[in-house]
């Protein structure tokens, strides 16, 4: 474990461990390339990581410092590693792609033996009632010592204490429930502390990025074509919601539920199963829409005479697009919805065990399998660009060491403001909120849901939220973690507190605060809350840049639902690196590796389907380890017919699982 | 499932870590124990992940034990959670030969208990492994020593193991999987998977349910 000196030639560095950058380092690693995978954080994932309550405090409090103190950069080591003929870039030595972080804490601090220091307190509570009415002024300032700012990775934060007093007598009787009949306990919720969320904490793998994967998208056929879907386990969504008239309902996407649905009409039932069935295959049907692919999409729904009920599902939780989006991209995004209809279950969404953040540590894993490097808390300073050709020949690293490459990949975030063409950006608004119960009233079976919600004002963005229960492997049983999401317009906590406050309780002080799990409040309860902006480079191209031509720029998550941006952008990246390799092979199975005894030669690999074999080990301890004949993809090949068939017929019944063994 | 039939045969799948410094022979043991091979080649591992042995316990228990190996490459840092998860035991193997890689042991043991714990809280079950044993020089091995460090590392206990002469391999396994079948007990793999989702998992998993007695 020890780092010793890294090796001092690779034929690409990598820096940043995000999903596209992990990507592009399996897919390079795979096909033979010396790969050298670098982070400047303790973690992996970059702006797509996932931690435990503990682990995001922790972070938290590593933005504050660095807000107060702006690291001053201390470049040294690379002036005598510099010849004549070339040139240093220097990197960002911080990532300021976070920015407007807002941490708010309601789950009161009490424990069963602070109890007896309550009584001092309790002449403090008009104030500690006024610091939690304050905190959402406050809590812009995170350098304060507010109330409610709960940022404070220590365990024993005394700040907290102020909630101590909120104590009423009813919470103290919930917490100390006798044995019950099956029947009470599950009404009596048992309270959620703070200091159980803490002692809880490494139950919660907390995404700073909230995506779900299309069961149909690029990263899911990626997974299986790669096989580095054997690294992780999903779920599959179990309900799509919608925020319509005040009301959170249920969204009709799958046969059955348009059939079984309560708040539809017959005729709107016979509507929507007709305009969906032409959604499926609507390049066929020119004329219907011919007229409209450029006006928007709301107004093909109207033409189609489908009520208002029906072109709200349409628009906002099926296509979810923008009201002034064409009617291409609507019926486009329509027909991606359907298609993904019941592949695994009867939504068209899975969600990564354990969180989004798994997904790129999978990659990561492949690529270390194939030889590829890994160094987290290791960044670099500057690249060595020679003068005459303009390439990055080399970059030197943090610990001033020169390391040569023929390609250098890396994250939007470590380029300073210098080598942009352009320093403005989109951003996406981003809301964590940990409540006690999930927003569905009976949600015995509803382990993941996804909520949309429709502009609450003309002015403010379409709001995607999705719910996650214990079963997720996301948060600690007797919790729900919720992820809100929107491109921002203004702050994070601007965008999306209207939202939070429409859909949970949000204890305004700390008296109210015992409502927690009593059944007269139908919405769930707030526990802890958190607001932040991520910088969106998605649009940024290598034009955006100015780095030398062998500098590719990865840009961090964009702000849709799905992942195919970035998978794209890395199949992008891969194929400029290596024009004529496959991109992400399958990696031989562990099962059929066979090791040559004989001549003690390493791994034979014998291709499940393709019955060609490959050596696994090199063979002189060279990169002799690509995969020969190995020819990808063989996920079978479906029709469309077929699909729509599958929807339209069997549109409720969960298909088996499609894998690459046909 | 649950509550079957007494004559029925449960079935485990068990993952166990491999993990240790730069050619102790993680590798090397990995493949005499579910491939009875040695090679004295030295070779970088490439393009292994796991390898998979199945153990007829008893009449009534079978156990397929997953082996995840580490390759060098990793050693400069922290592996990925991929690696650890899930993990119900674990091997932290040194060199005999080379007292560096008795030193790190401790470092991988820390790294191993921070980042894998079972359902209730505690580490999983670890066993040291001095290999290359059969290339001891001075045969003054100091048995209590060994044992005091580890019981203060928290291992549960240790080896002397041979990849190449087949030295205490199995037995070491052995006693691993005892000790993980009693952190598991009545939990068999298929009934704690619930509606999880592979996604190249075999259409018909009907091989998982060939019965083993
Ligand atoms: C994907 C993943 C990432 C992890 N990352 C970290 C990490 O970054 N830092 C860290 O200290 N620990 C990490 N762990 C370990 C984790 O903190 C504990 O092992 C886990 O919480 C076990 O307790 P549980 O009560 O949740 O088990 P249960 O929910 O009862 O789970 C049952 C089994 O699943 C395994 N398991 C459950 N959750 C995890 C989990 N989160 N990680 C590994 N195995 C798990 C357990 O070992 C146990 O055998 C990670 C585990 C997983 C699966
Ligand atoms: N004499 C002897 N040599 C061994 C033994 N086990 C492994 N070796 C040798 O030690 C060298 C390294 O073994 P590996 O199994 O590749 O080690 P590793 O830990 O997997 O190495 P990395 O994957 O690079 O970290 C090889 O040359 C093996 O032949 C053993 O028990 N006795
Ligand atoms: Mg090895």
């Amino acid at each position: 474990m020890a780092a010793d000196n890294l090796p001092s030639e690779f034929d690409v560095i990598i820096l940043g461990t995000g999903l596209t950058e992990s990507v592009i380092a399996a897919a390079c690693s795979r096909v033979g390339l010396r790969v050298l995978h670098l982070d400047r954080r303790n973690y992996y994932a970059g702006n797509w990581a996932s931690f435990t309550f503990n682990g995001l405090l922790s972070w938290i409090e590593e933005y504050k410092a660095q807000q107060q103190t702006p690291s001053t950069t201390s470049e040294q080591g690379w002036n005598d590693q510099i010849e004549d003929e070339e040139e240093v870039v220097f990197l960002s030595s911080v990532d300021s792609s976070i920015s407007n972080l807002e941490v708010f804490s309601y789950a009161s601090d009490k424990s069963e033996d602070d109890e007896l220091l309550n009584s001092p307190v309790v002449g403090s509570l008009p104030k500690a009632a006024e610091e939690m009415n304050g905190c959402h002024k406050e809590a812009q300032d995170l350098g304060s010592s507010s109330a409610c700012t709960q940022g404070d990775g220590d365990p024993h934060n005394l700040e907290v204490k102020n909630q101590d007093s909120c104590l009423s007598e009813e919470s103290k009787k919930t917490d100390q429930q006798p044995i019950r009949s099956p029947e009470q306990a599950v009404e009596v919720k048992k309270k959620i502390t703070y200091a159980m969320l803490l002692k809880e904490g490494r139950r919660f793998n907390i995404d700073l990025m909230s995506k779900l994967l299309y069961s149909r998208g690029l990263l899911v056929d990626l997974l299986i074509k790669s096989n580095v879907s054997r690294y992780a386990e999903f779920k599959n969504i179990s309900c799509i919601l919608t925020c319509h008239n005040g009301k959170v309902e249920q969204v009709p996407c799958s046969r059955a539920d348009v059939f079984g649905s309560k708040q539809l009409t017959v005729v709107e039932k016979r509507m929507l199963m007709k305009f969906l069935t032409f959604c499926l295959d609507f390049e066929q049907h020119q004329e219907e829409f011919k007229d409209f692919t450029e006006i928007p999409f709301l107004e093909f729904l109207k033409c189609k005479n489908l009520t208002e009920n029906l072109q709200h599902f349409i628009l906002h939780s099926i296509a979810m697009v923008s009201q002034d989006s064409p009617t291409i991209n609507g019926l486009k995004a329509t027909q991606h919805f359907l298609r993904c209809l019941g592949r695994y279950g009867n939504t068209p969404f899975l969600f990564p065990l354990y969180g989004l953040g798994e997904i790129p540590q999978c990659f990561c894993r492949m690529c270390a399998v194939f030889g590829g490097i890994y160094c987290l808390r290791h960044s670099v300073q500057c690249l060595v660009v020679d003068k005459e050709s303009g390439k990055c020949k080399a970059v030197i690293d943090t610990h001033g060491q020169r390391i040569s490459c023929s390609h250098f990949v890396v994250e939007d975030s470590y380029i300073r403001d210098d080598q942009r063409m352009q320093t403005t950006y989109k951003k996406i608004s981003r809301a964590v909120v940990i409540t006690d119960r999930s927003i569905l009233p009976s949600q015995s079976d509803h382990q993941i849901s996804l909520v949309t919600v429709p502009p609450l004002e003309p002015s403010s963005p379409a709001v995607r939220m999705v719910e996650l229960s214990s079963f997720s492997m996301t948060c600690m049983p007797g919790t729900y973690l919720v992820h809100l999401t929107c491109s921002s317009s203004g702050s994070a906590h601007e965008d999306l507190a209207p939202v939070v406050s429409r859909l949970f309780h949000v204890p305004s002080s700390c008296t109210e605060e015992s409502i927690q799990g009593s059944e007269e409040n139908e919405k769930p309860v707030v526990l802890w809350a958190m607001y932040f902006n991520m910088r969106d480079t998605s649009g940024f191209e290598n034009s955006s840049y100015n780095l030398p031509s062998n500098v590719h720029v990865c840009t961090g998550p964009d702000d849709s639902l799905g992942s195919d941006y970035s998978i794209n952008l890395a199949e992008l990246v891969f194929h400029q690196l290596l024009p004529d390799e496959e991109f992400c092979p399958p990696a031989p199975n562990p099962e059929d590796i066979i090791y040559d005894g004989d001549q003690g030669e390493g791994a034979i690999f014998e291709g499940d389907s393709q019955k060609e074999e490959a050596v696994i080990e090199g063979e002189d301890g060279s990169q002799a380890h690509k995969q020969h004949g190995a020819t990808c993809s063989s996920e079978p090949a479906e029709s469309t017919d077929s699909i729509g068939h599958e929807i339209l017929t069997e549109y409720d019944i969960q298909s088996p699982p499609l894998g690459n063994s046909p | 499932m649950a509550g079957g039939s007494v004559s029925e045969c449960k079935e485990y799948l068990f993952k166990v870590l491999v993990i240790g410094e730069l050619g102790v022979g993680k590798t090397s043991i990995i493949k005499r124990y579910v491939h009875q091979l040695f090679s004295q080649h030295y070779r970088a591992t490439i393009g292994v992940d796991f390898a998979l042995k199945v153990l007829n316990w008893d009449s009534k228990t079978l156990v397929r034990l997953q082996l995840w190996d580490i390759a060098g490459q990793e050693r400069f840092g922290n592996m990925t959670r991929v690696y650890y998860k899930e993990a119900v035991g674990a091997f932290v193997v040194f060199d005999v030969t080379r007292s560096s890689t008795f030193e790190a042991v401790s470092k991988w043991k820390h790294d191993l208990d921070s980042k894998v714990k079972l359902a209730n809280g505690n580490p999983i079950p670890s066993v040291l492994l001095a290999n290359k044993c059969d290339q001891k020089k001075d045969s003054s091995n100091n048995a209590s020593l060994m044992d005091n460090f580890c019981k203060e590392a928290g291992f549960l206990g240790w080896f002397e193991t041979s990849a190449k002469d087949n030295i205490n391999v199995d037995e070491a396994a052995r006693f691993l999987v005892e000790h993980i079948l009693l952190n598991d007990k009545g939990v068999p793999y298929e009934e704690s998977n619930g509606d999880r989702i592979k996604l190249d998992q075999d259409p018909m998993p009907a091989e998982s349910k060939s019965g083993c007695c």
